[in-house]
């Protein structure tokens, strides 16, 4: 009974819950004393930055769950499609050969293991915050009121542009856009 | 005891109830449905109903690679998933023939054993809440955010951490956290005598716990019950002792079993005793490892590119919070498994749920069934 | 109060002259106070039930942060929330309940509960009802609630209902036994059933500085006011002898297929019992409306202070039980009451007799 009595009266010192709206994680003094710079890896919004991705669907083969889906098209190595959005070298100076016409995560359904991350050769798709708080701000409060809305389409690429590239036996892949 | 009808179906009792604890309720451990025949207030048998929480992991598995299906596997014991994925990394090595780098030996043994004490503490704190006592579950799952803050610095995640791989780990450890976690287990050593004030040597809780669900040492070995369960009955049987695998054969810790101190050998009290004990030798084994880890050395040394290992078939297990844990994985030579078959220690408790908790009431069977700690997670894969 | 109020209405000729509507008057006014303190009580009492469990567990229970955002500055309009919410709750009745016993239940707990208060004293003046057996009434008024507990758990047509009322049936009605021997020893000592005279007894010092309490009067006393305490505690069926309304084996026991207002006329008749329990112990052992100083501190408006606040420090024991300890299975709940409490008190007023006679 002294136990309970104790930990009433110590509350200030003992309280182990956050009040979420106002103050919210990370908390820089949370009970273990370490911020979210000395975390390895985090676990929060996938996201991929298209200016580097290559295209090579290793991340595609390495997900358990099959959330990720990539179309891509041949085109001129290096050269640079602005109105795609699309630079012809990544940030670590690869050149790229194919254009993503789509890369789609469903974050519905991402179990959120990480095993993308790893195989990028151009480290382009990580989860934002933590070690990658430089890239991106950290985000886990990312829910929707529509279940299409979690569907995150990374390539943008207009119709358009995307009937030059596309030839024209491919067409079942626009279907699939 | 009522008029007893004999008819060609067998005798009926003619004051039986029949009473379904149904899968949703408050103290079921998961989506567990029991089916419970009762003569006022006694308990006559007892039928689980499982299967609310079938994924299909083990169908799943035949379609995906090695290291694909390592975040599955974390998910069947959602509880002690560190060791869930030790217990598939060791079997998948044990197949391919590689060994890891020591100083990823030293880590898994670490991480394991820190995410026995997290089980652990979830388990004797559901088990008071069970029995009505609503404040150690809190305490305990205040200390349980202390180990899974420190998961989360270390690979992200709280829960399923998808961490232990096939040849080696995912990450080193991050500056500091050797650190952090030395002063952890300085603050949690103490708060054991506060659990065990609070709850173990409590009158009350004594007297719901004492001599109830007896699991004689036969009834035990018979249904295949593993782990603390078997503990309690007075069995010393633990495979880090027995059936070494890693490099627990270098540490020195007890193996705590159940004395009947409180009543019978094998009684509900017996099996909680023996998980408060474990956290001790928990913290033993996690200083001797963390005292001797190799501080520098790749922990990606073995990480294969590619996991294809040779045909055959292997069995092996291992030690998690609830029992045995094993994986039969069978391979033809390609890189996703042809087969791969847990065996759930939770299953096994599951089962012998009938015979234990005969001639009890049913306050009882709920203090049984908290005692037994299972996850539904693992029985149901 | 109500005698008060009659005394006034004889002054005024036209109510004076039909007396039936001058009582039913006095009566409705009387108890329309009690009606308001008993929720009052209730809101109160479920806003630091909340607090104090928090507090024990660890973390801040219901807070509001803020402005304008829900639940005030630490919470307090948690309750005023709970209770709008309670009452436009949609009211569900089992299409298989017994609908007559199932609507009449919850009004007979809450009748006597609150017929229970009306003999309440706050001080030595202020009672709703003064009856010359006070203690013997509130006793039987709180036996009264049983029924509507019974009643509950039976027309509910669900099994767990039914096994969560007939548990709470059985406790209530064996520790009721304690409870009312153990207060036959105060009323041996104060010669009296009547609240006024058992708390005029307490006046004084014994000792020349503690004051003249029941509880300090004898050591049989003192265990006494235990049993009563701990029997008070069963009655109102809360931890450690909530088995009948366990929540994690019967969800929710006899209230199970309760919801919105019929709920919260359990829940304001579980608080108003607590209230009782712990009035009565504070009136018969603690020394009711007197200050803890004798001399200091007293006059009317101080009594009633003292009187709140005595119980309010065991409702907050009884709060503290609550986190604090596991719960009794059934078939001990009645092996401690037969087998422990009720020699046990045989023993006390055994013990007050002969210490009133040999030692005094």
């Amino acid at each position: 009974m002294k136990i309970t009595i104790g930990h009433m009266f110590k509350i200030k010192r003992g309280n182990v819950t956050l009040q979420y709206p106002v103050e919210r994680w990370p908390r820089p003094e949370r009970h273990i004393g370490f911020s979210e710079d000395s975390y390895n890896v985090i676990r929060s919004r996938l996201t991929v930055d298209m200016d580097d991705c290559i295209g090579c669907l290793k991340c595609e083969r390495a997900c358990p769950v099959d959330c990720i889906k990539i179309v891509t098209e041949k085109v001129e190595k290096g050269k640079d499609i602005p109105e795609a959005n699309h630079r012809g070298i990544t940030s670590h100076g690869t050149q790229k050969r194919l254009l993503v016409t789509r890369f789609d995560i469903d974050m519905t359904e991402c179990c959120y293991c990480n095993l993308c991350t790893y195989p990028c050769p151009e480290e382009c798709i990580f989860m934002v915050g933590g070690p990658n708080s430089s890239k991106r701000e950290i985000d886990y409060e990312f829910s929707e009121y529509d279940r299409g809305d979690m569907v995150y389409r990374f390539a943008k690429v207009p119709p358009y542009v995307l009937q030059e590239y596309v030839d024209t036996e491919d067409d079942q892949k626009e279907e699939v856009t | 005891m009522g008029v007893v009808i004999e008819q060609e179906l067998g005798t009926v009792h003619g004051d039986e109830m029949i009473l379904n604890i149904g899968p949703q309720h408050p103290s079921t451990h998961g989506v567990l449905r029991l089916k419970v025949h009762t003569d006022g207030e006694i308990v006559t048998k007892i039928t689980p109903y499982i299967g609310y929480l079938h994924r299909c992991f083990e169908k799943h598995c035949e379609n995906l690679t090695y290291e694909q299906a390592t975040p599955y596997t974390d998910r069947c014991d959602y509880i002690g998933s560190m060791n869930n994925n030790f217990g598939y990394a060791v079997a998948v090595e044990q197949l391919m023939e590689t060994k890891v780098p020591e100083k990823v030996e030293y880590m898994r043994v670490i991480v394991a054993e820190m995410n026995r004490i997290a089980s652990h503490l979830l388990a004797l704190g559901t088990f008071g809440l069970d029995v009505g006592a609503f404040t150690p579950f809190l305490y305990c799952f205040r200390d349980r955010e202390r180990i899974l803050d420190l998961f989360e610095m270390l690979c992200g995640a709280r829960l399923l951490y998808n961490y232990i791989w096939i040849g080696g780990v995912s990450h080193d450890f991050p500056v500091g956290w050797v650190e952090k976690t030395y002063e952890f287990l300085d603050y949690f050593e103490p708060k054991i005598n506060e659990y065990n004030d609070l709850l173990t040597y409590n009158k009350i809780f004594i007297e719901r716990s004492a001599d109830v669900g007896v699991i004689p040492v036969d009834v035990a070995i018979s249904y295949g019950v593993t782990g603390p369960n078997l503990r309690g009955s007075g069995v010393r049987w633990d495979l880090r002792k027995d059936d070494p695998y890693g490099i627990y054969d270098r540490f020195e810790f007890d193996i705590p079993i159940g004395t009947g101190a409180m009543g019978s050998v094998g009684d509900c009290w017996d099996r909680y005793y023996v998980r408060v004990r474990e956290l001790e030798e928990c913290i033993k084994i996690i200083r001797q490892a963390l005292d001797a880890l190799p501080r520098d050395g790749d922990v990606h040394a073995a990480l294969p590119k590619k996991i294809r290992p040779k045909a055959g078939h292997v069995y092996s297990r291992t030690e998690s919070p609830r029992g045995d844990l094993g994986y039969y994985i069978a391979s033809d030579g390609s890189d996703t498994p042809t087969r791969i078959k847990m065996r759930s220690p939770a299953f096994t408790a599951l089962s012998c749920l009938n015979e234990i908790s005969r001639g009890w009431m049913i306050s009882d069977v709920i203090a049984i069934l908290g005692s037994l700690d299972i996850v539904l997670g693992e029985i149901d894969r | 109060m109500v005698d008060y109020f009659l005394g006034t209405f004889s002054g005024i000729t036209w109510l004076a002259a039909s007396p039936n509507l001058s009582f039913v008057l006095a009566v409705t006014l009387a108890g329309l106070p009690i009606f308001l303190f008993m929720a009052l009580n209730a809101l109160i009492a479920v806003y630091a039930e909340r607090k104090i469990s928090a507090f024990m567990q660890d973390r801040l229970g219901p807070m509001g942060q803020g402005v304008g955002l829900h639940a005030g500055k630490w919470g307090v309009l948690q309750t005023a929330a709970d209770a709008v919410k309670l009452i436009t709750k949609e009211d569900i009745i089992p299409a298989t309940a017994d609908k007559k016993l199932f609507i009449i239940a919850p009004f007979i707990l809450f009748t006597a509960s609150f017929t229970a208060f009306a003999a309440f004293p706050f001080n030595e003046y202020l009672v709703a009802a003064d009856f010359n057996i006070g203690l013997f009434y509130i006793l039987a008024m709180g036996s009264v609630g049983v029924i509507g507990i019974i009643l509950a758990g039976y027309s509910s047509n669900n099994k767990w209902s039914l096994y969560g009322a007939m548990r709470s049936a059985a406790q209530i009605v064996s520790y009721e036994i304690p409870a009312g021997l153990s207060v036959l020893s105060v009323v041996m000592l104060s010669g009296s059933l009547a609240f006024r005279e058992i708390v005029a007894a307490q006046t004084g010092t014994t000792l020349a500085i503690l004051p003249n309490w029941f509880i300090l009067d004898n050591p049989f006393t003192f265990i006494a006011f235990w049993i009563f305490f701990v029997a008070g505690v069963a009655e109102v069926n809360r931890t450690p002898f909530d088995l009948p309304e366990a929540e994690s084996e019967l969800v929710a026991g006899w209230m199970t297929e309760y919801s919105g207002m019929r709920w919260s006329f359990f829940f304001l008749a579980e608080y108003a019992n607590m209230f009782i329990v712990a009035g009565l112990a504070s009136l018969l052992f603690l020394g009711g409306w007197l200050s803890p100083i004798p001399g200091y501190l007293e006059g009317n408006l101080w009594g009633i202070f003292w009187f709140i606040s005595k119980v309010s420090f065991l409702i907050f024991v009884m709060m503290w039980f609550r986190w604090t300890f596991p719960r009794l299975r059934t078939d001990q709940l009645m092996r401690l009451c037969w087998k422990f409490f009720l020699p046990a008190s045989f023993v006390t007023i055994i013990g007050v007799g002969f210490w009133d006679l040999f030692v005094r």
